[in-house]
């Protein structure tokens, strides 16, 4: 009995004597890497940009010494024949041990989203530290490296900033998608669809973007602004949409939450504003003669937000016919995100989803040519339904 | 039945004719004269004064009892221990203007002097040494007549007594006003003036061979559980020790198990708290000289439900009973999970979380828990400061701890604001534990949970929680398991656990303590709406 | 023996530990894809039967443990060395589960900690717990239960605010008819975690009321195969099945994406202690049953003398156990299923069941 106490002892003493310090980091070793960027070279490697944040210099830290004043972050190049090997090389320039878990944003260059993607996940997801939760954009005119360089004004981080402006866009616009890694790698993954991102573009000079009096003017030099959503075949951009085709494609893959509808009336364009509160989307397929058909009904609610001609807004058939107006405005925003998708033959909407669902068996056979064969032939219906619940604080304007 | 259980060991020590340097502590007692009183009045002063080393407190007067002045006697009494009023007046006086029937025989003196003193209660012959001497330093004044070979005990015990105050570790805002003193008869009259029950009983015994410390047993007859009562009573008596001076003692030598950090007995300064235990059928402790009594069996929940509780709402106590499992939690796990959190995952923080406290650590020149340690350790060296110091120079404490370890530090780049915060939660929240006991194992384990963290992370602090609780429920309190009724679960007693019912509810006595008399209450009082007099069954419709 | 004895709903609550156990962290029947859940209940179906074979042969020899009674219905010799086989499976798949846990928590949180130093920490914890009883361990089980059942609470609801589950992944349903479902139940889920309820043979003594064994096993096997399937068919929910099947440890994928309010985020916590809760109570059962087994059957008189050489040899054989991690999973999904879970979990009890219901039905009238 006290030989096995003392055999307890003496192995939970040697086991904590072991542990020393594996696995253990301080924070003040780690650098936090919050954002990747991924270009290629000319020699075809893979350029690694990581935005590191410089604790010292971002909002909440003591300021002692000299460090006031300093940039947020800084970014750490290098090259590899891989992402792993040129994320790795970096570790050459950095004091610190390069820390990925708070990774919370990669950027490709369009370059390389064009040539093909599929090797880039496989690094990120293997990774322990790595999270898939992280956003994926595709940085658009401009090398990733650029983008990441950009000092930004409100979000002293500008992967921050990025992600920030990814959210509330989608939730108030509509016209990018706020799109989570692990999404892109399912798309990718699977038959069934092929995935959508968002493009980041700069406004202005990027040069300028990186110095510090950046965000010491007012209007800065250069801004980072979301631009388009970028259309991918597998794990390859084929095609970039913007504008209402954007949001088109935004209405089926129901990630519309508020947007902005604006409706000619009366000869005058742009006459009425319209603003969803809520939408929801039904994709159903159906198969006739062995032939997918895919129905899409769109139902939004909202509120009138502007209108620049005067009429009476508590006249209940005048808000029909506006609704009316509103669905077809809608319908043809969806017909064309539609029919771009169908022309670049890749069903980024993930009908093959719903055919898969509907017939298993078809789907089976249809599986490898859906999206060259089935999917640009598909035929769509597309129904709309808005509701005009509210019209603000006024009935009539001015 | 008073001095019995030390007698009789002490006999048994010289039967076994144990000769051994540990048993020296009796020896103290042995001095006291082995010879028996003498009928002559000058041999048994003399015994006396050099029995006690002519200390100064021991009052010795010299009178003559009668008109005649004929018969010689004198009384004894320790001065600060007796109501000196009393001995004057009803003991003294009386015997001093009666005239003292000479011719009478030493049982009818007994009597004679027995009436005479009928103003004073508990008076009694003692022809023995040793009981002399323990009614002597109990607060007696012993008389003693010439010719006699006995001396009379009267019991005039007095003097001063801190009064009944305010409780001062538990304290509540709403409840009765006053704690446990120092005297164990003031303390059980408390007990019996909320339990005015013929079935409280009362067992007195002495514990201590010095120092012959009065403790008494209290519990009500037909609610507590026999087996509790005759275990607590077995391990009382197996207690062979010179003194105990608190109930500390008592507790130390009764409870389950040594080696554990949690207390397996309660004590409380409240006398509701106790009258309340007794009712559940506990067996309350009572130590002359310390206003603290035990009560056992204790369960672990017990530690964590105020005597508000009971007083307040039940939603109310219920809310608060939860917050103060996560105070617990807090002060436990706090600056174990900060270690863990900040050496080993990382990942696990909130992205703009870990960057400002990042940003806060930059210039801190030390491992996250090394600066844990310090910053602990220097709050333990100031809360031990501050409860030695006298309260003045206690205030001068707190603002030097506070200016210095607080903003000094912080601004050296000592330690981080983030340490300062999780440092100050966790002594606000072992501060907020109802029970004093509890929070000083939570302190204790605290540190080991922060060397765990410091090794393993999330994984060492999981495995000494784990650990702990394995420990906790192979605890028992008096036979009952420690965790109970939580683990082995039992449904029938949740309603007062870390759920406080209403108390309409509480049908039943914890199953696991009072074994016999289950129910306490009638199951029909719900509080009623009054029966509508003038629209009858109108309200239906 | 141990002459403690635990209630019925200790018994529960140990059933419903050990039933989730590693069995809630690892990619639970993932080759059924988005039929996963079907799977799983049909494999508590069958485990229910399994478990009333174990639940009569108790109920022939009640107050004794499985290695006790196997003499006496095949005869000593092949008795006592089916016994030995026990024993060492028993201790055999502690190790197993010992090694699947250091492997899981070395993956997501310590890579750089020696497996040995990981495994170690847990045996030394499982040592004390199995040292402290049956009893201690059913009482330990009763207070964490209750905080799994609130992380998992707390997670359902998380998981299902943050938006991530979408319910068309589970379609179609049994895409490709019944075979694969029907596979998976017989080469996987069958027999991690319901088979392996065999090990309650060896605590079925303990019970203080040992006719409402059946109820607690049923409701506790019953209610552990619905958390089961339940989620399993949220991580396909929310993953996707092609995802599922890939991962190696789909729940901690699924917690990963919990994204609410922009603070309840980055759980991995709660599948730690997950893990850990799960990993200890399922290793200290395995541990038990086989040292109580190796003390009754070797006539010693304390099984608390066995805990610290048999706690070593299985800290030893869960680090030597495979090379590496493939390896460890490779001997688990073919050589353990097929040679060690179909005889000893389903072949023997059924033939000693019908053996032990000759040898009743020509003894009694004997009496």
């Amino acid at each position: 009995m006290k030989r096995a106490f003392a055999l307890f002892i003496s192995l939970t003493a040697y086991v904590c004597l072991l542990a020393g310090c594996w696995s253990q980091r301080e924070l003040t070793d780690l650098a936090f890497v919050i954002a990747i960027g991924l270009d290629k070279t000319e020699e075809g490697e893979y350029l690694a940009s990581l935005q590191v944040v410089n604790p010292g210099n971002v909002a909440g830290a003591v300021p002692r010494g000299g460090g006031a004043g300093g940039v947020p972050v800084s970014i750490y190049t290098s090259t590899g024949d891989s992402v792993s090997e040129a994320s790795r090389k970096a570790t050459e320039k950095v004091s610190r041990l390069l820390y990925y878990a708070h990774t919370n944003l990669v950027v490709v260059s369009e370059e390389l989203a064009r040539e093909g993607l599929d090797e880039v996940f496989d690094a990120m997801e293997r990774h322990h530290q790595f999270r898939t939760t992280a956003k994926l954009v595709i940085a658009r005119g401009h090398s990733a490296k650029e983008v990441l360089s950009v000092l930004t004004p409100i979000d002293k981080i500008s992967a921050r900033q990025i992600i920030q402006m990814l959210k509330f866009s989608e939730l108030a616009w509509g016209e990018t998608s706020n799109i989570d890694i692990w999404r892109t790698v399912r798309d990718i993954a699977v038959s069934q669809r092929n995935p959508v991102m968002t493009g980041v573009a700069i406004e202005g000079d990027p040069r300028k973007g990186k110095r510090q009096e950046n965000v010491q003017s007012s209007v800065p030099d250069a801004r980072i602004k979301l631009d388009g959503l970028a259309l991918f075949k597998n794990d390859r951009l084929v095609r970039w949409v913007d504008g209402p085709t954007a949001r088109g494609m935004m209405w089926v893959l129901e990630r519309i939450q508020h947007t902005n509808l604006t409706v000619p009336w009366e000869g005058k364009k742009e006459a009425i504003g319209y603003r969803t509160t809520r939408s929801k989307t039904k994709v159903k397929a159906k198969i006739k003669n062995g032939r997918p058909s895919i129905s899409i009904h769109i139902i939004a609610e909202g509120e009138l937000s502007e209108s620049r001609i005067p009429i009476n807004l508590a006249d209940t058939s005048l808000l029909f016919r506006l609704e009316k107006e509103l669905e077809r405005s809608a319908k043809e925003d969806v017909t064309k995100a539609i029919k771009a998708a169908q022309r670049e033959k890749t069903d980024v909407f993930g009908f093959g989803a719903a055919v898969h669902r509907a017939a298993p068996r078809l789907w089976k056979k249809i599986e490898k040519e859906w999206h060259d064969r089935y999917f640009p032939e598909l035929d769509v219906t597309v129904t709309t339904d808005m509701h005009i619940r509210r019209t603000r604080m006024w009935d009539k304007p001015y | 039945m008073l001095f019995q259980w030390g007698m009789r060991r002490q006999k048994k020590q010289m039967n076994d004719g144990v000769q051994q340097e540990g048993d020296d502590h009796s020896g103290e007692v042995a001095d006291v004269p082995q010879e028996p009183m003498s009928a002559e009045l000058a041999v048994n002063i003399d015994i006396i004064r050099r029995a006690t080393g002519e200390s100064d407190d021991v009052v010795i007067r010299r009178f003559s009892l009668g008109q005649e002045k004929q018969m010689k006697a004198a009384v004894v009494f320790v001065d600060g221990l007796v109501d000196e009023k009393n001995v004057y007046e009803f003991l003294l006086t009386p015997l001093l203007t009666a005239s003292f029937p000479l011719a009478l025989e030493e049982k009818e003196r007994l009597q004679w002097i027995e009436q005479k003193l009928a103003a004073v209660g508990g008076v009694k012959h003692v022809a023995d040494w040793k009981l002399l001497f323990c009614e002597l330093f109990s607060g007696a004044t012993v008389m003693m007549i010439d010719g006699t070979s006995f001396a009379i005990c009267a019991s005039t015990k007095g003097g001063q007594y801190r009064s009944i105050e305010e409780p001062q570790t538990q304290i509540a805002v709403r409840g009765p006003r006053e704690g446990f003193t120092e005297s164990l008869r003031t303390n059980t009259a408390m007990i019996r003036r909320r339990i005015k029950n013929p079935n409280l009983w009362l067992e007195t015994m002495q514990i201590g061979t010095v120092t012959q410390t009065d403790v008494a047993i209290m519990y009500v007859k037909g609610i507590a559980n026999d087996e509790i009562i005759e275990e607590v009573k077995k391990r009382l008596r197996r207690i062979d020790i010179d003194g105990v001076l608190e109930s500390g003692y008592i507790e130390q030598l009764i409870e389950d198990q040594t080696f554990t950090p949690f207390p397996t007995t309660y004590h409380t300064e409240r006398p509701d708290i106790v009258a309340a235990n007794l009712l559940e059928g506990r067996v309350a402790i009572f130590v002359e000289g310390t206003p603290f009594v035990l009560v056992a069996p204790a369960l672990f929940i017990q530690f964590f439900q105020a005597v508000e509780d009971y007083y307040a709402r039940f939603d109310i106590a219920t809310a608060l009973r939860f917050l103060r499992v996560l105070i617990f939690f807090i002060s436990l796990v706090a600056p174990a999970a900060y270690i863990a959190g900040t050496m080993f995952h990382q990942e696990m923080i909130p992205t703009l979380l870990v960057i400002a406290i990042a940003a806060q650590r930059e210039a801190v020149p030390f491992p996250a828990f090394v600066e844990a340690l310090i910053m602990e350790v220097t709050f333990e060296i100031l809360r031990e400061a501050g409860i030695r110091l006298p309260r003045a120079v206690g205030q001068a404490v707190s603002i030097v701890g506070a200016l210095v370890i607080g903003q000094a530090a912080v601004e050296a780049g000592l330690v981080s604001s983030a340490m300062v915060i999780v440092v100050s939660i966790t002594a606000i929240a072992s501060f907020a534990t109802p029970s004093f006991a509890i929070a000083i194992s939570a302190r204790l384990i605290r540190f080991a949970l922060m060397f765990l963290a410091a090794m393993f992370g999330f994984y060492g602090i999981m495995m000494g929680l784990l650990v702990m609780t394995i420990h906790l429920c192979s605890l028992r309190s008096f036979g009952v398991p420690y965790m109970s009724p939580l683990a082995p679960f039992m449904p029938s007693n949740m309603g007062d656990t870390l759920f406080r019912l209403p108390t309409w509810m509480f049908r039943e006595r914890p199953r696991l303590i009072s074994q016999k008399n289950i129910v306490r209450q009638s199951g029909d009082q719900k509080p009623q709406q009054p029966t509508p007099s003038r629209q009858g069954k109108g309200d239906e419709s | 023996m141990e002459s403690s004895k635990i209630n019925v709903r200790q018994l529960f609550v140990l059933i419903v530990l050990f039933e989730h156990g590693s069995a809630v962290v690892i990619p639970l029947g993932v080759s059924a894809k988005q039929d996963v859940w079907i799977s799983i209940l049909l494999s508590l179906a069958i485990g229910l039967l399994l478990f009333f074979v174990y639940r009569r042969l108790f109920e022939y020899y009640p107050d004794q443990p499985l290695t006790a009674y196997l003499p006496q219905i095949v005869g000593a010799p092949l008795g006592k060395l089916l016994a030995i086989v026990y024993i060492t499976y028993f201790l055999y798949i502690a190790a197993r589960v010992l090694r699947d846990f250091g492997e899981l928590l070395l993956t997501f949180a310590y890579p750089e900690t020696p497996l040995f130093v990981l495994n170690a920490i847990m045996a030394v914890t499982v040592m004390y717990g199995v040292y402290k009883g049956i009893e201690v361990l059913a009482r330990t089980g009763e207070l964490f239960l209750i905080v799994l059942y609130f992380l998992a609470i707390i997670g359902f609801v998380l998981v299902f605010v943050s938006g991530i589950v979408d319910v068309t992944q589970l379609q179609p349903m049994l895409e490709e008819g019944w075979r694969r479902v029907w596979k998976t139940v017989f080469t996987e889920t069958l027999y991690v975690p319901f088979g392996e309820m065999i090990v309650f043979t060896m605590l079925f003594p303990y019970i203080n009321t040992p006719t409402k064994v059946g109820r607690a096993g049923v409701v506790g096997m019953v209610l552990s195969g619905i958390n089961l399937a339940l989620i399993m068919a949220i991580n396909v929910a929310i993953l996707g099945p092609d995802t599922v099947s890939r991962s190696s440890f789909p729940l901690l994928d699924t917690i990963r994406r919990v994204q609410v309010a922009d603070f309840l985020e980055r759980l991995d916590v709660f599948f730690m202690i997950t893990l850990i809760t799960g990993g200890f109570f399922k290793i200290s059962i395995f541990f038990y049953a086989g040292i109580v087994g190796a003390a009754n059957l070797f006539g010693i008189s304390s099984y608390r003398r066995l805990v610290y050489p048999l706690g070593l040899l299985i800290l030893i054989l869960s680090v030597v156990i495979a090379s590496n991690y493939a390896e460890h999973i490779q001997e688990g999904l073919k050589i353990v299923t097929f040679y060690l879970h179909v005889p000893l979990q389903v072949i023997i009890p059924v033939l000693l069941l019908i053996i032990a219901a000759i040898r009743r039905r020509f003894n009694q009238p004997a009496k």
